[in-house]
């Protein structure tokens, strides 16, 4: 068996020159410090986008898109088709843990400061990646054609005609229209099977080579200990089988939530309905939403809604430039207010979704 | 001088003659007697007359003037000849007043007007320049008489005449109301009730009796006596006292009986106006429904297919011969029950054993316990795919098409119990299997459904067990590994490497 | 000797894991890809079923003609009159609960349990029927009809 294998690396080898790539590969370590389990979720992420890959694609198998047959075609994956319920829900589920293992992933890299130069890049393909997640999880969500959806993509979009000048084209852009109709189901059957599939690949293939190339980031503590001082692990073997362990665990767990919490499909979205008391969307865009709550009709002279967006806008840009204006921690000093920052920014998250969920 | 005193005289003298008749107060009646008036000579028989009103108490003027300028003065209050609404006011003058109805030691209500006003009576006449009907309409003018003497237009015999005065008289209705119908007299006749009172029986029921006399609302006013839901209640005032309806040979049971009825639940607890009331099936007027020949056929007035369906069935033939009545005979007139299953077959409970016994009629023995048995099967099967249903819903299983096309079996169901009445064991069938065809169908999909919760179940469990055992091999694994690596110090890579 | 016993041991203990590891990926490999392998069976019932709120195409409908469709749970006929205007109705009878039809040989809706009779607009006007039947909004776009519950 394993002869079997040694020739096959052989033939290609001859052909391709693998034993660098082989040779540097094996050099590759991981740190072991306290916080090392934090990196497990850049891969958790990894792994739960390919099962997003892998069941989008099976459900393109059968899901009809345009707003006669798109609710029915669902309808039809989870009761006729076999497995389908499972498919549908592990897809299903899988996006909203996808976008949390992003956001613990991006938490836990701001906390370690691991943007630091020389992985700015690393950090803003990352970012555009998490913002290609939202994107994901904003078109995808229509594409059952549900009443929930149906009114959470008219309010999602309403608020993105609000931005001055721009807003209104570029929620007719979202739309396909006017209005919320089969046209904007078609345009996020487009973005979310197509679009954002290519976009994000590209982004994904700069983020992987990076990490690849400058290997993993270290702790600033780490780079003051000696080298002797410093634990580390191969990543071949040790740090692979151990992610494929949690990989293991995270499929089954998918598994578990499919047959016990099955995603809900609802009722098939009416246009002509009224929508439904207290609509709201998905956990991951609830603070926003609250947020945009809170904030009184008119600030001064500014319309509030736009002021809320503006506002969010800005925040965002700021948080994906922090490489740049983090001074201290690119000369490798600790940075006390990067850290009450980032803790301000998650307890707002964490408190502002609970509200909006408990509201 | 001269003139006077002749007038003075002959006044005297007729007074004089007719002075044991007219209390000694009523000059207008003795004056207006010796001229002959049509009117004075009917006001000796009234009752007011008796109970010593004179003219001047609804005319106006002075009763005990002789003379005619004084008697007749507007000064006195004297009102000439009442027109339109002027005569009910008139009487309302005395009639709508307790106090002065007390003191004639009268026991009348005084609500009569009131109630005329906001009668169907109380609107507009077409001339627009009176209500359409003031007291003297019915009660006539001068010859007044309690409604209990014979004489009285509003005397139960006479009732009749009097209402249909106008109201059988189609060119006046039809300046009102040119839909209602103007022979309610000729179908009356033709009912127990109008024969008997042509025969001078007052205890029967008359237009008043029903209608009411001063608060007469339109049928489709929901106060109004005859409306649909206060019918029943309406007919048992006479109907349901055994002690009123003593001399009559019919029971008083019904109204009871009609109200635990479906019928009676229908329209009387749940205001279902559809529902028949006593009219709907004896008719208004008449004997019986207009169309209808009789009443033991005006069940499929409504229930139309049930009655196609046994016109042409063989019960047809034997009832007739027999002389039963249709429906009746099975469901009984006035408590009707809810028809369900237990009403067919052969059981103590059924009908159909009154007259199919296993060695008497044994045909329709037979055919009565196979359709009871099919109906009673499709039933079952109906409520066990509903719970085999219910429960895959429970679950949280999709089964939305399934649970629509249990409608199908509900409704062959409904279908049969109609489809019993052609009493044809193969029609009976043919809609049965339908819905056991139905029932089956959505059982099986309910089933698959409920097998496929547990299979996922099960499925999982051997999934996690593998997982398991992976999990479980894959850590001791690494921890063997890396125990080697610490110890060995070399690389134990598990790629493939060439050897220096 | 002994360090060669427990060499051996050592080499069956690891040759123990190593089957177990390797039957462990099988099997959960199975696992895994059995699903996914049944996923792609194309199911009998072959495909979906139009069963929206878009009713059909107005030349697929001719006038006088009536038709059931499913709206959500619920059955509503569709009627095109004489005139080639277009209504809905519930289809479920207010009596008891029947499924009702159009009935082009006496120009109503008719239900076949117990015969009762809805005109054109939806009221009861023969038979057991208490209620009307409720009125459902007709939409024609272009070539395509859409009933939606009426405000």
């Amino acid at each position: 068996m394993i002869r079997f294998w040694k020739r096959f690396y052989d033939w290609v080898d001859e052909r391709v020159q693998l034993s660098g790539l082989v040779e540097f590969m094996g050099k590759k370590y991981v740190p072991v410090h306290r916080h090392s389990i934090w990196y497990y979720f850049g891969g958790v992420s990894l792994f739960l986008f390919i099962i997003q890959v892998v069941t989008g694609i099976l459900l393109l198998l059968y899901y009809k898109g345009g707003e006669e047959l798109a609710f029915e075609s669902i309808q039809f994956i989870m009761s006729k088709v076999q497995f389908g319920w499972l498919i549908r829900s592990i897809h299903s589920w899988t996006a909203n843990l996808f976008i949390l293992a992003a956001m613990i992933h991006m938490f836990s890299v701001y906390f370690e400061k691991a943007y630091r130069k020389p992985r700015e890049f690393t950090w803003i393909t990352g970012m555009l990646m998490f913002f290609l997640a939202l994107g994901f999880g904003f078109s995808g969500y229509l594409l059952p054609w549900n009443e929930l959806a149906f009114f959470a993509t008219k309010v999602g979009t309403d608020i993105a005609g609000v931005i001055p000048v721009i807003g209104k084209p570029i929620m007719v852009f979202l739309r396909g229209g006017e209005e919320v109709t089969g046209a904007t189901l078609s345009r996020f059957f487009g973005f979310h099977v197509a679009v954002f599939p290519g976009i994000f690949t590209v982004f994904l293939g700069i983020h992987l080579l990076l990490v690849q190339r400058q290997g993993m980031s270290e702790p600033l503590e780490f780079e003051n200990e000696s080298t002797a001082e410093r634990k580390t692990m191969p990543f071949f073997p040790n740090f692979l089988l151990r992610d494929l362990l949690f990989w293991l665990i995270v499929l089954n767990l998918l598994a578990i939530l499919a047959v016990f919490f099955p995603w809900e499909l609802g009722k098939k979205a009416d246009a002509f309905a009224p929508a439904p008391a207290g609509i709201k969307p998905e956990w991951y865009f609830l603070f926003m939403f609250q947020t945009l709550k809170y904030i009184p009709g008119t600030v001064l002279v500014f319309d509030g809604e736009v002021l809320g967006i503006l506002l969010f806008s800005l925040a965002g840009l700021l948080w994906t430039l922090v490489p740049f204006w983090d001074r201290k921690s690119s000369r490798g000093e600790k940075s006390r207010s990067i850290n009450y920052i980032g803790l301000f920014v998650v307890l707002y998250i964490i408190i502002l979704t609970i509200i909006g969920w408990v509201a | 001088m001269n003139r006077l005193v002749p007038k003075i005289a002959y006044t005297l003298a007729i007074g004089f003659c007719f002075a044991v008749r007219a209390p000694a107060d009523d000059k207008c009646l003795t004056c207006h007697q010796s001229l002959g008036d049509k009117a004075s000579e009917l006001f000796m028989r009234d009752v007011h007359h008796t109970r010593g009103v004179t003219c001047a108490g609804c005319h106006g003027g002075d009763a005990k003037s002789e003379e005619m300028e004084q008697a007749m003065s507007k000064g006195a209050g004297f009102i000439g000849v009442p027109k339109g609404d002027g005569i009910s006011k008139a009487c309302a003058e005395c009639h709508s007043n307790p106090e002065r109805m007390r003191r004639y030691g009268s026991k009348l209500p005084t609500n009569q007007l009131e109630q005329l006003q906001a009668s169907v009576h109380g609107n507009l006449a077409t001339s627009g320049k009176e209500h359409i009907a003031r007291c003297t309409t019915c009660h006539n003018a001068h010859g007044i008489v309690s409604v209990k003497d014979r004489a009285s237009p509003v005397f139960p015999l006479n009732v009749v005449k009097t209402c249909t005065k106008c109201h059988a008289d189609a060119a006046f209705m039809r300046t009102y109301n040119p839909s209602l119908p103007v022979d309610q007299l000729e179908k009356y006749r033709t009912s127990v009730h109008g024969s008997r009172n042509a025969k001078g029986d007052p205890k029967v029921a008359e237009c008043a009796s029903c209608h009411g006399s001063h608060d007469i609302r339109s049928a489709k006013d929901v106060k109004s006596a005859v409306f649909a839901s206060n019918l029943p209640s309406t007919c048992s005032t006479c109907h349901s006292s055994a002690e009123y309806m003593k001399e009559y040979t019919i029971p008083t049971d019904q109204f009871e009986k009609f109200s635990k009825s479906v019928h009676g639940v229908a329209l009387l607890r749940k205001h279902d106006l559809a529902a028949p009331a006593c009219n709907a099936c004896h008719g208004n007027h008449g004997a019986t429904p207009p169309g209808v020949a009789s009443i033991s056929k005006v069940c499929g007035s409504c229930h139309a297919l049930n009655a196609d369906l046994f016109s042409s069935s063989p019960h047809k033939k034997a009832f007739d011969e027999r002389n039963l009545p249709e429906c009746e005979t099975c469901h009984g007139n006035h408590e009707i029950i809810v028809a369900t299953n237990k009403l067919l077959g052969v059981s103590s409970e059924a009908v159909c054993s009154r007259c199919h016994g296993e060695t008497q009629n044994p045909k329709g023995y037979a055919t009565a316990r196979t359709m009871r048995a099919l109906i009673d099967s499709l039933e079952v099967d109906e409520k066990r795919a509903a719970t085999l249903v219910e429960e895959a819903e429970q679950k949280g299983m999709e089964i939305s098409e399934a649970k629509y096309k249990l409608r199908d079996a509900r409704q062959a169901r409904l279908e049969s119990r109609t489809m019993v009445h052609a009493f044809d064991e193969e029609r009976f069938r043919e809609v049965v299997s339908k819905g056991m065809d139905v029932a089956s169908f959505v059982s099986d999909e309910a089933t698959r459904a409920l097998d496929e919760y547990v299979f996922r179940r099960i499925g999982l469990g051997i999934a996690t067990l593998a997982m398991s055992v992976l999990a479980v091999s894959l850590y001791v694994f690494i921890r063997r590994l890396e125990r080697r690596q610490s110890m060995g110090g070399k690389m134990s890579s598990s790629l493939p490497h060439r050897k220096p | 000797m002994n360090g060669f016993s427990t060499d051996n041991f050592q080499q069956s203990k690891r040759d123990f894991l190593k089957y177990f590891l390797g039957g462990g990926v099988l099997v959960w490999l199975a696992a895994v890809l059995y699903p996914i392998l049944a996923y792609l069976k194309p199911p009998k019932e072959g495909d979906v079923e139009v069963t929206s709120v878009k009713a059909g195409k107005v030349s697929a409908m001719e006038k006088e003609t009536g038709t059931i469709v499913r709206f959500g749970n619920k059955p509503v006929i569709l009627v095109r009159t004489s005139a080639g205007e277009f209504r809905a109705f519930t289809a479920t009878c207010t009596h008891l609960d029947c499924t009702v039809q159009f009935r082009k040989d006496m120009g109503l809706i008719w239900c076949a349990c117990h015969n009762g009779k809805y005109d054109l607009n939806g009221r009861n006007v023969a038979g057991p029927p208490p209620r009307p039947l409720d009125e459902y909004r007709v939409i024609v776009q272009g070539e395509d009809i859409f009933i939606s519950r009426k405000a």
